[in-house]
């Protein structure tokens, strides 16, 4: 059966990638109630998230 | 709210994942039962995580935050005293019967212990309510995404209903599986920072339940009377009617959970699959309720934001996506409300694949064209794919025309899936329950769930045949129906049963409890079994309802 691993793990390094690009490049672009860079943090997470996935994925071939 | 450019650039990614996993997996279909049903081949860790977010339709994620708001932690009796004992109990007492019975469906599983006319009845409410349940959602999504993002209505739910066409008429079940967990991920990691941060904002958990009253922050302290609770709902009707009936109806017999499990690779991964997605399904109320109370929090602060109104009361549903707008900047906010999109893709996909197969297999096969040649099944499940979007679409329009419609009709299907249960319940543990019972059961069950209704009242609603008595709030009365629905179901089953003639035992191997052997699934390891995981998830959830008290 296909590995579901790789296309999620990529998606999640894609997205983790893009918001912490925007995160990076525009700190100060905060949402009204939002005290903290949400875009870095969040993306930080994809890129963890998907960097697992892709990494159980290899191990499991 | 505004989007940018980055928000549409991630929703259009997201977008070309779900179909790319439905084009890889189009090779993979040859047969109907490949389309239909995966041919029992899909891993566990899969199947469990579909199993949880087929169920995690845009109406569940927006009506809990929703309910959030409205009810406080309360809300989690969905989940800790609702889902999880009955995601346990199929996976432990009745996945043998469904998985080793072979039947390819739950309406099949009723023609198999008892006749035809069961399974047809099972399979025509079962069809028709698939369809229109997606319709609903849809019609849900479409009018939030026109309200709060100006979106138009027809190009929001044409665009969604297109793209989940396009990946299950491609890859069938197989695909709708797969997509399942990639929407599972995105919907938890999308939605978690929102709950963290709005939590957080609110001065944490204490802060929260320093601004509320202190029923919003307690699940039982408050249950003891209805009128103590916001939801106006009481101990036993909590633990008999949402516990016990409508969750164990809705996870037990719910063909469109059940069909996940079925499609697993083994005895032992079909058993598991419940039990091992209800480790995940417990914590999600720390992503879709905690946002919601988070938000009430907030309105009560005086930061700047507050829930919108609808008339004089709060409009709950709007909770969600305004929080994300407080929170959210683009980039995130493209996430937030692609992790919505995808919320509504698992239901749907969940509601087509699987009216396409009950429709294939337990109408089209066994009453319309019988003995027709395989091919001849995966072109109709192709088929029913599109006319089963096409249904839900027309569905969802129907309910921008008829708002009452919509009401009455998800109360008829209260009426039909309460007394379920009920049949389940004696058609798997009880040998001596025959086919007229069983359908006399369900009927009166049905008929009893709408006498029900018919007799009392709660806010405005009910009461047509006379009012014998009033409910503090709709949900308690929707409790009650079931109770009254599952009793009568079970005791006309019984007592119609014992009236007539036993099926002999031969018949029943691999159908009922007592004539079949269970398997022990010593080809697992030790911690993988079904009653150990199932004892350790159901120790967490106690703990979880003894923490918020």
């Amino acid at each position: 059966m296909w590995d579901l691993r790789l296309p999620s793990g990529l998606l999640f390094v894609i997205l983790g990638a893009l918001l912490s690009l925007m995160g990076l490049l525009y700190p100060n672009a905060r949402a009204p109630l939002a005290e903290t860079n949400v875009n870095l943090v969040s993306g930080i997470l994809f890129l963890l998230f998907g960097a697992l996935l892709l990494w159980m994925a290899r191990r499991a071939s | 709210m505004r989007l940018h450019l980055v928000d549409y650039l991630i929703l259009a990614l997201y977008f070309a994942f779900v179909v790319g996993i439905g084009w890889v997996l189009k090779k993979r279909i040859s047969t109907s039962a490949d389309f239909l049903t995966s041919s029992r081949s899909v891993p566990l860790w899969i199947t469990s995580l579909a199993f949880v977010a087929t169920n995690l339709g845009a109406q569940e994620l927006v009506g809990m935050c929703a309910s959030g708001a409205k009810y406080g932690i309360m809300t989690a009796h969905f989940y800790w005293v609702g889902a999880i004992p009955a995601m346990l109990f199929v996976g432990i007492f009745m996945m043998p019967f469904y998985y080793g019975s072979k039947a390819r469906s739950v309406p099949e599983y009723l023609k198999l212990r008892f006749d035809e006319k069961t399974r047809a009845f099972n399979a025509v409410s079962f069809a028709a309510m698939t369809i229109f349940s997606s319709g609903i959602s849809m019609y849900a999504l479409g009018l939030l995404f026109q309200l709060v993002l100006g979106w138009s209505f027809t190009a929001s739910i044409a665009l969604a209903a297109a793209i989940v066409l396009a990946y299950t008429f491609l890859g069938g079940l197989t695909s709708a599986i797969y997509n399942e967990v990639l929407q599972f991920f995105l919907i938890v990691l999308g939605f978690a920072p929102l709950a963290w941060f709005a939590v957080a904002r609110a001065g944490g958990w204490e802060g929260m339940a320093a601004q509320l009253p202190e029923a919003w922050s307690h699940t039982w302290k408050y249950a003891s009377s209805p009128a103590q609770n916001p939801m106006g709902v009481e101990v036993f009707g909590i633990v008999a009617g949402l516990g016990f009936v409508l969750s164990f109806g809705y996870w037990c017999t719910n063909y469109l959970v059940v069909q996940r499990a079925m499609a697993a690779d083994s005895m032992a991964a079909a058993r598991l699959t419940p039990i091992v997605g209800a480790f995940p399904k417990m914590l999600l109320p720390f992503v879709v309720i905690m946002p919601g109370i988070a938000a009430m929090a907030l309105t009560k602060m005086d930061l700047g934001y507050a829930l919108p109104t609808k008339g004089a009361s709060y409009d709950y549903d709007q909770a969600i996506l305004t929080l994300m707008a407080q929170f959210y900047p683009q980039g995130m906010l493209g996430v937030g409300l692609t992790a919505l999109m995808a919320s509504f893709m698992s239901g749907m996909a969940g509601n087509v694949t699987a009216f396409n197969t009950v429709w294939t297999y337990d109408i089209y096969q066994s009453y319309i064209r019988r003995g027709a040649p395989d091919s001849h099944y995966l072109m109709m499940g192709r088929v029913a794919t599109v006319g089963g979007t096409l249904l839900s679409i027309g569905a969802a329009y129907l309910a921008t025309l008829y708002n009452n419609l919509m009401d009455l009709l998800q109360l008829v299907f209260g009426f039909v899936n309460a007394p379920l249960f009920a049949t389940f319940l004696l058609g798997m543990f009880w040998k001596r329950a025959t086919a007229n019972g069983a359908f006399t059961g369900l009927v009166t069950g049905t008929l009893a769930a709408a006498a029900t209704h018919g007799l009392t009242l709660a806010e405005g609603k009910g009461g047509w045949l006379g009012v014998l008595h009033e409910f503090p709030s709709v949900m308690a009365q929707n409790f009650w129906i079931a109770i009254f629905a599952w009793t009568a179901c079970f005791l006309v089953t019984i007592a119609v049963s014992l009236a007539g003639r036993p099926r002999p035992e031969s018949e029943l191997e691999g159908l009922v409890y007592g004539v079949t052997p269970i398997p022990r699934q010593t080809d697992v390891v030790w911690y993988m079994r079904p009653g150990w995981l199932a004892a350790v998830a159901g120790a967490l959830c106690l703990v979880l309802n003894l923490m918020f008290w």
